[in-house]
């Protein structure tokens, strides 16, 4: 690949910056304010790819970019750069997750029971153009149970295992800094399975669902039924300087377990990610599901879906085709005419005996 | 977990500022070590190999503050400086025996409010609850 070094764009490239702006106009906190209030599933999914959360950071990212979600992304992704790492927090273990939504679609009785929690599963897509008219669209209220349902839920592998229909999990002591980081290490395969989620965790959405979907309909080894899905509440457990632990607060996050039978047991796959995304955790979790053993190059093999769910990698690379390629094309053309005169001339070679 | 600090960490922001400007008068010099915000890292472990790993950071405000050898300390979610550090003064408050009851119904008061919002939240889940009926 080759570049060329060109002037004269300047003013042009200034005016194209503030006519992408010009088109948003001014916005200010309210903007900001009515984003996250407004498209909260949205901030969610902003949170997760840019492993980063905070609901004001991930509106003004969508509020300042115009909801271009690549550059909403990237702009925080960059933010984070900047940032001190005060921390790492404790590991969050499933069994702590105060719980707003926990389906199982392998078992009716699960331990707990079944809450579908906020879903839009069952509900009638019907476009509700009556606002466009003036109306306002006034949700039902929620009719609260006299009881609250139990913060925490048991895990439905943990009871699998009990019960001889999966192995359990190893115990895994790592914490704090010895947990592998990507945002501190490269990426190489075979990838370390603290990798693998992580990537996963802040994949893109659409990129996840694409591979796990092919995955899904055949062009895999493993076809998922989902064991656990659940959207949460996580604590972020710190250390006061005297040794002390403690909950600095709350995050929303989204697992989800996938299984399929494996000879005598079943196969799990996992994936989890910041904010409520279950489309992009069941997509991870069968490509979880499926990557051991998968063929190289295929949709399911670990390398293929890593790098191809990197969302700031593979839009970079795709929109950096934008981007002046004249030695490059012209040395094609150079090649292609080269071709075309060695083919004439061979051509008039061929005809001379018969001159 | 430490309950206090639980908490104070999750207290409405607004009347726990009220509250710690109240306790500085008391409090005497105190040494800022930091006040600052950041990021936490936050892992979780996987249930289908027990690996941890990171799902990604969390904007925070941290406030560390010294009185002699007694450390206040406040960590709280979101960009607010005036939050964390409100946090810290209660917790040295109580770690210094300053106004220590006062301290102790006031997060008695938030940690009921906040038991009462998770209710409130659990439930509206529990409206949710599948009863199923096999046929």
């Amino acid at each position: 690949m080759a570049y060329v070094a060109t002037r004269g764009g300047e003013r042009a490239i200034e005016q194209s910056e503030r006519l992408f702006r010009e088109d948003m106009g001014p916005f200010d906190r309210k903007r900001v304010d009515e984003v996250k209030q407004g498209l909260p599933y949205l901030i969610d999914r902003v949170m997760g790819e840019a492993s980063l959360y905070d609901e004001d950071l991930a509106a003004l990212a969508l509020a300042q970019t115009g909801g271009e979600l690549y550059e909403a992304v990237l702009l925080l992704r960059a933010w984070r750069t900047t940032q001190p790492r005060l921390q790492v927090a404790a590991p969050i273990e499933q069994d702590s997750l105060f719980t707003h939504r926990r389906i199982s679609a392998a078992f009716k009785d699960i331990p707990g029971g079944q809450v579908l929690g906020p879903t839009l599963d069952y509900a009638h897509r019907i476009l509700a153009t009556d606002v466009l008219q003036g109306e306002t669209y006034s949700p039902e209220p929620v009719e609260p149970a006299a009881n609250p349902s139990p913060a925490y839920q048991p895990s439905v592998s943990a009871w699998q295992a009990e019960n001889d229909l999966l192995d359990p999990p190893a115990d895994d002591p790592t914490k704090g800094n010895e947990i592998p980081d990507l945002t501190r290490e490269p990426l190489l395969f075979p990838a370390k399975r603290a990798h693998t989620l992580q990537s996963l965790a802040r994949a893109e959405t659409g990129g996840v669902l694409a591979l796990g979907y092919a995955a899904m309909r055949g062009y895999g080894q493993a076809h998922p039924t989902v064991n656990e899905l659940r959207l949460a509440e996580a604590e972020i457990a710190v250390t006061h300087p005297d040794g002390r632990q403690f909950s600095a607060g709350r995050v929303k996050v989204s697992q989800a377990e996938v299984v399929d039978k494996k000879g005598e047991k079943l196969g799990i796959g996992y994936a989890a990610t910041f904010g409520w995304n279950e489309v992009k955790c069941i997509a991870a979790a069968t490509l979880d599901l499926n990557s051991p053993g998968a063929e190289k190059g295929s949709a399911t093999e670990e390398e293929f879906f890593l790098y191809h769910t990197e969302g700031v990698e593979s839009s970079g690379f795709c929109i950096h085709f934008k981007l002046p390629h004249y030695v490059t094309f012209q040395s094609s053309l150079d090649a292609m005419r080269d071709a075309k005169a060695k083919k004439a001339a061979g051509a008039a070679k061929q005809q001379e005996p018969a001159e | 977990m430490d309950d206090t600090l639980d908490t104070l960490a999750r207290a409405d922001g607004a009347r726990l500022k009220a509250f710690a400007e109240t306790l500085i008068p008391d409090l005497g010099a105190i040494e800022v070590v930091e006040s600052r915000s950041g990021l936490v890292m936050l892992p979780i472990r996987d249930t289908a190999a027990g690996v941890a790993f990171h799902l990604g950071e969390v904007l925070m405000s941290e406030a560390h503050i010294r009185k002699g050898d007694v450390s206040g300390y406040g960590m709280r979610r979101g960009h607010d400086l005036e939050a964390s550090m409100a946090m810290a003064l209660v917790d040295l408050a109580m770690a210094t025996d300053v106004r220590l009851s006062e301290c102790r119904a006031f997060c008695d008061a938030q940690a009921e409010a906040l038991q009462k919002a998770d209710d409130d939240v659990l439930r509206r889940v529990e409206a949710t609850r599948v009863n199923m009926e096999t046929f």
